[in-house]
């Protein structure tokens, strides 16, 4: 029984990664909480099941379509509601970032209704529900493999952009300093874009395969895997990816066990707890730099 | 001038006193106006946190439900009154607002942003899960309106909050007291200390300011004014749900501030009578137009964006010190005038 709610905590902590990651580059590049990054992780569901159902597209080309249409979407709502407050008190940002997450929330209210809807089964392949093979005492389905698998490339890709390219090298250049980055001749606008971009494709990836776990989806969603999600972004230290990432698995871990075994009702609780107690214990996080006082 | 300007607010407020009997005032738009000052109490004690201390508070609603719950489980279960019932929540109130923002005292104002983002959602949790002390999804029905009573003198006299009439008159009053409160506030030695670290924490600092004592100060009285929303809401709805304390309330009563203008407190007092207004009439429009009524955060939402963009001040911006009246801040002002003349 440990056995298997460590394994399902692990799906879910892999998960949580990737809209970990999404927040905590946002926040490197430029210091923002994007309080719309849930609403983008809903959007990237819901967009998938249509794609599926509106047009028939079998499932993968859907998926890299949601994820295409979401890093769109992420570009659009910096360019759009960002952008101009660059400059503007880091409230302003702050404001307009939680108004644009009830904004899309609404938007898809009123698109997709607001009742919760099932994932498209029969677009899914048959062997997804299926065990896959069982591991000791431990069951795993094939759905648990494809989230495993493809959740491990994407981070794998992800630190290799990040570490590997020209575009990575700008990204954590910009991290440290943006003012400097500028004068070494980086184009900051592109690089923003390029993160929001990553982010919400991720994020937009992380909400088809929660749909596809859960079988359902919901306008609403989006706020209780951004809290969580943010929640394992703090846990890792916020702005680093490796962290965000093992945040991510930490969280899922700790909510599925606490469910399991402390109370299930205060699941949605627990991510909370645990961010709360970081605050407390170690603000920087797992892997993050220190954070001094600021203001 | 300022004669006018006396006359004027006399008039505005005989028009107040005078509203409910009114020809065109019905038992509904009494509703409304009542709502309005529950919303104009709420915008208020939220504003202290992002108006004065510059800290994003997205949970605010947290307080309003703790307020309203602990009305309500003590006016239904022990039959307390409401008088003895508002210090009580207003002290829990404030307790929990220190409580919440304790963890981010020594860190920027983004991880208090953080915090609060969930605190509504384990709110709602516990008033949801705790079914011994709440009824959990249920609900509380039934609670007493609130009474004027002297039997505890021993005269035998008691009136009860049955219409919305008497209700409007102690909205108006619970208002107008958080009114001058909060405006004398802004004016005191803690007002400034608070706007003082809103333009520049490290400075305020230098120059003795208690950051932690102070920002502790504002997070109690801010949730601490919560509360008394809650149990004036409690005892005048005579329902209370978990549901109603969701994240979205929260950001409705952001919505008003903002539009008003951060730190301004009569800006938080039109931004509640106009998103309320506002959502009466869409209430209304959107189902003509085949769509739910809680799209109508849609507008709020969109509202927010704008605002931000090209009037981040609100519509009524605070510009520093002209609201002001201290004596200490009046002659320091006529001074510098002089020196300049001079």
């Amino acid at each position: 029984m440990f056995e298997q709610q460590l394994f399902n905590g692990l799906t879910l902590g892999l998960i949580y990664a990737l809209i970990a990651v999404g927040y905590t580059m946002v926040y490197g590049v430029i210091e923002l909480i994007n309080f719309a990054h849930g609403e983008v992780y809903m959007l990237g569901a819901f967009l998938c099941i249509t794609f599926i159902q509106a047009l028939g597209v079998p499932l993968f080309p859907a998926m890299v379509l949601a994820m295409a249409c979401c890093a769109g979407i992420g570009v659009l709502i910096d360019q759009i509601a960002y952008k101009p407050l660059r400059k503007a008190p880091r409230l302003a940002a702050l404001i307009t970032a939680i108004g644009v997450s009830i904004f899309l929330q609404n938007i898809a209210m009123i698109i997709w209704g607001s009742r919760p809807v099932p994932f498209t089964r029969s677009a899914v392949p048959a062997a997804f529900s299926e065990t896959a093979f069982t591991l000791g005492s431990v069951n795993v389905s094939g759905l648990q493999v494809f989230i495993y698998a493809l959740t491990i490339a994407m981070m794998i890709g992800l630190t290799l952009i990040i570490n590997k390219t020209r575009i990575g090298t700008a990204m954590r250049a910009l991290a440290q300093n943006a003012t400097a980055a500028a004068l070494m001749g980086i184009n900051v606008n592109r690089v923003i874009s390029f993160t929001f971009a990553l982010g919400s494709g991720l994020g937009a990836v992380a909400g088809i395969l929660v749909g596809m776990y859960y079988n359902t989806l919901s306008a609403t969603m989006g706020y209780n895997a951004g809290v969580k999600a943010f929640a394992a972004a703090v846990l890792g230290g916020i702005g680093s990816v490796p962290g965000a990432m093992l945040g991510g698995v930490v969280l899922g871990v700790a909510e599925t066990l606490g469910a399991g075994y402390v109370s299930s009702q205060y699941r949605d609780g627990l991510g909370y707890a645990v961010m709360i107690a970081v605050i407390l214990l170690r603000p920087s996080g797992l892997l993050g730099k220190s954070v001094g006082q600021k203001a | 001038m300022t004669g006018n300007k006396t006359a004027l607010k006399l008039l505005g407020l005989a028009a107040l006193l005078a509203f409910p009997v009114l020809p065109f005032s019905s038992e509904y738009v009494m509703h409304v106006a009542v709502l309005i000052m529950v919303y104009a109490v709420l915008a208020m004690g939220l504003n202290v946190l992002p108006g004065f201390c510059n800290l994003l508070d997205l949970g605010y609603v947290g307080f309003y439900g703790i307020g309203a719950y602990t009305a309500g489980i003590l006016a239904l279960n022990h039959n307390v009154s409401f008088w003895l019932i508002v210090p009580g929540a207003i002290a829990l109130g404030a307790l929990c607002g220190m409580l919440r923002g304790a963890p981010t005292l020594r860190l920027s104002g983004d991880y208090f942003a953080i915090v609060t983002f969930g605190f509504t959602e384990l709110v709602v949790l516990f008033l949801t899960n705790e079914i011994w002390l709440t009824r959990g999804p249920l609900g509380l029905p039934g609670i007493p309106p609130i009474a004027l009573s002297l039997e505890f003198l021993g005269i035998d006299w008691r009136y009860d909050f049955l219409s919305e009439i008497p209700y409007y008159y102690l909205g108006l009053a619970m208002v107008g007291a958080v009114y001058v409160v909060m405006c004398r506030i802004e004016d005191s030695r803690l007002g400034r200390a608070w706007l003082a670290i809103k333009e520049d924490p490290l400075a305020a600092a230098s120059c003795g300011i208690n950051l932690m004592a102070y920002k502790t100060v504002a997070f109690a009285f801010s949730a601490g004014v919560g509360a008394l929303a809650g149990c004036f809401m409690a005892q005048w709805s005579m329902f209370l749900a978990p549901d109603v304390f969701k994240f979205w309330e929260s950001f409705l009563v952001l919505c008003m501030i903002v539009l008003g203008g951060l730190g301004n407190i009569n800006g938080a007092i039109v931004g509640a009578v106009v998103l309320i207004a506002l959502g009466e009439v869409l209430r209304v429009l959107l189902p003509k137009l085949g769509l739910p009524a809680e799209t109508r955060f849609l507008v709020y939402g969109l509202i927010m964006i704008l605002i931000m963009r090209f009037k981040p001040g609100g519509f009524f911006p605070t510009i520093a010190a002209t609201s002001k009246k201290s004596r200490l801040i009046l002659d320091l002002k006529a001074r510098l005038q002089a020196e300049r003349a001079g």
